[in-house]
């Protein structure tokens, strides 16, 4: 089993079709005939334009018009008046057509890589690709034939370019394998168009594979299986199966409501991690993001992310999402999550010790930069601060009174906030939970985080294979939690959210209509299935069963009753 | 010459398809069409380097066109921006 990143989700299974790298080595020349030398270079030119017109007129068939159009973009980028003319001049200047190609090429290449942005960087794969597919058609090098593949293949490339993806017949491509690529890549995107699975980064793959190899790609966990066994190639067709009906049975999802079966309309959004993700949550049509977690602006380097960085990372985050909500949970340092510049002290209970709320209330600094940057952003979305671990009334007011002086600080020098700015509470802890009638009074939001509401409830360490058994949100005790947590807010008239696990389980999603949930905060890609699974269920439905459960005495009863609808 | 300060609208900046259509609209024209940005100038007759500039959105841009047809050239420039490239 190789890793790699999962970038197009399903299972592909069939044999290894490589696609060899175009050798486009050449020797550069500075004496040449600028006249034949031009003629060469204008001919290839025109065969690339035509053969990308070609190739765009397919794709919109294929992979869609948004697509197409970034292939047809080519041919702009290629008669760019000033591109076109700088390489020209180097031909004048007597270099052969293919150096002075390169040379134009590999230098806005640079320029769009070095760019302090996504969508130029992308746009240095794109200046490559065109530089290829020219110098392939000035040597005369011939290219593997992706379109004449044979059914069930699988592609296996160092990298699959933009032009290669467009030959692909979707019928007969059961996998694509890269050595190359994320989630945001260019072919990443083409194959989740084309639907098809694609484990990308996979290192040396094109090493370990051969030709005509049976190979496993699964594109949801990122893994590839080289000389699958039969029972692994059985388990995977079975898998495989059952994802393309379940995905034909979602797609019917797309664009809906999210209501119950008696029409009930909840929220449901996505859980993110870094704002890039706030596009795979659209891509599959959450209506807004419940949790954006910002640990990861502090993780993997060397100093704290000033508040230009922080205020960039969040407006981002809001400007993919247009006005729809954005929760932004404010640092959670601390219990499993180091960050060494921080030099947070070791302790003998970190679950129990100095982390999220009660680490940034004492390093004000740290926690101002992070509040600034977050009101400064909610001009320009609907942005909302939710704040992670309370446990008393005293922390939630401590931030609301911060953000108050940030604001007051930014009318008086004119910059622009939202003045409607929401803050929340994630009930998280067993504290928490208890108090959440005085909480409510306090906050414009609850969310509940099961995975430490369970752990806080159960007082177990998920990480102990020994008490793990505990472990567990059906437990009668974390659902009686939820449900109190949820009947405060509701009492003082806030919106209650849940952004663990459990609000994409198909077993607790009932008990969470019964209880009266109002947003559902899910992984990007659980979003449609959870929208599915409620609406599979009307309000008495859910509170029959919500009767049975609560009447229950164990968790193992508690498992029983739901699994039984 | 005529120049003409805007702000860009549309989500995505001046990427590939508002710099392409906005270089392609320029290149009608027979003056030359700079675009001022961040203290730099660039030809905005060429997509690609419109590109290399990364103008995102909410930045403002000034326009400077040169040459027999400056006003209409300033004025499909200022259009385009203003309307977000009909995004």
């Amino acid at each position: 089993m190789l890793k790699g990143i999962g970038s197009s989700e399903g299972y592909g299974i069939g044999r290894v079709l490589l696609v060899k790298e175009q050798s486009l080595e050449f020797t550069p020349k500075t004496d040449c005939n600028p006249g034949t030398e031009l003629e060469r270079y204008r001919k290839a030119v025109d065969e690339f334009c035509i053969k990308t017109e070609n190739m765009a007129e397919r794709m919109k068939a294929t992979v869609g018009e948004k697509e197409a159009e970034i292939i047809a973009g080519h041919i702009l980028m290629i008669k760019d008046p000033y591109m076109n003319g700088e390489i020209e001049k180097f031909i004048e200047g007597g270099q052969c057509a293919e150096s002075a190609l390169t040379a134009i090429c590999d230098m806005f290449a640079m320029v769009f890589s070095s760019a302090d942005d996504e969508l130029t960087k992308q746009r240095a794969t794109d200046v490559n690709d065109i530089k290829n597919t020219v110098l392939a058609i000035l040597l005369g090098a011939e290219e593997t034939d992706i379109s004449a593949a044979p059914a069930n293949t699988v592609l296996v490339a160092k990298d699959l370019t933009p032009s290669m993806t467009a030959c692909i017949n979707k019928e007969n491509i059961a996998g694509i394998i890269t050595e190359t690529g994320g989630r945001t890549s260019h072919s990443a995107i083409l194959a989740r168009a084309m639907e098809i699975p694609a484990v990308q980064s996979v290192p040396n793959a094109t090493e370990i594979l051969s030709d005509g190899d049976m190979v496993i790609a699964d594109g949801s966990e990122g893994i590839i299986i080289p000389e699958p066994t039969q029972s692994q190639i059985d388990e995977y067709t079975e898998k495989r199966v059952k994802f393309i009906e379940e995905r034909k049975a979602l797609s019917a999802f797309i664009g809906k409501d999210t209501i119950t079966a008696d029409g009930i309309k909840v929220e449901l959004v996505g859980n993110i991690g870094k704002p890039d993700d706030a596009n795979k949550v659209v891509e599959c049509d959450g209506e807004g993001i419940g949790l954006f977690r910002t640990e990861f602006l502090f993780m993997d380097r060397s100093s704290r992310p000033n508040e230009e960085e922080q205020f960039e990372a969040y407006k981002k985050a809001a400007l993919i999402m247009k006005n729809k909500p954005v929760i932004i949970r404010t640092l959670d340092v601390g219990g499993d999550k180091d960050i060494p510049y921080l030099e947070m002290k070791k302790e003998e209970n970190p679950f129990l010790g100095f982390r999220a709320i009660r680490y940034c209330l004492k390093n004000k600094d740290l926690y101002m930069t992070q509040l600034r940057a977050l009101v400064r952003a909610s001009a320009f979305g609907d942005i909302r601060i939710m704040v992670p671990l309370v446990t008393c009334v005293d922390e939630i007011r401590a931030v609301k009174d911060m953000v108050k002086a940030i604001m007051d600080e930014y009318s008086a020098s004119g910059i622009a906030y939202n003045k409607d700015l929401k803050i929340g509470v994630m009930i998280e802890t067993s504290a928490s939970c208890l108090i959440a009638d005085l909480l409510a009074k306090e906050a414009d939001f609850f969310s509940i985080g099961t995975n430490d509401l369970t752990q806080y409830t159960m007082c177990v360490d998920r990480g102990n294979a020994d008490a793990a058994y505990l472990y567990s949100t059906y437990n009668p005790a974390v659902i009686r939690a939820i449900k109190h947590i949820i009947e405060c807010g509701k009492k003082q008239g806030i919106p209650v959210g849940m952004c663990g696990e459990a609000a994409a389980d198909k077993l607790m999603i009932p008990l969470l209509i019964s209880f009266g949930l109002d947003e559902f905060s899910v992984s990007a890609t659980s979003v449609l299935s959870t929208r599915k699974t409620i609406s599979d269920w009307t309000k008495e439905q859910a509170d029959a069963l919500a009767e049975k459960v609560l009447s229950a005495v164990t968790e193992h009863e508690v498992v029983e009753i739901l699994k039984a609808e | 010459m005529v120049s003409k300060e805007v702000t860009l609208v549309n989500a995505q900046g001046f990427h590939m398809r508002p710099a392409g259509s906005f270089a392609a609209a320029m290149g009608k024209y027979k003056s030359d069409v700079t675009i001022k940005f961040n203290g730099s100038e660039v030809n905005g007759k060429s997509l690609m380097n419109i590109i290399a500039a990364c103008i995102k959105c909410g930045s403002t841009v000034e326009i400077i066109c040169s040459g027999e047809d400056e006003n209409e050239a300033l004025k499909e420039a200022v259009s385009m921006i203003e309307n977000g490239f009909g995004e």
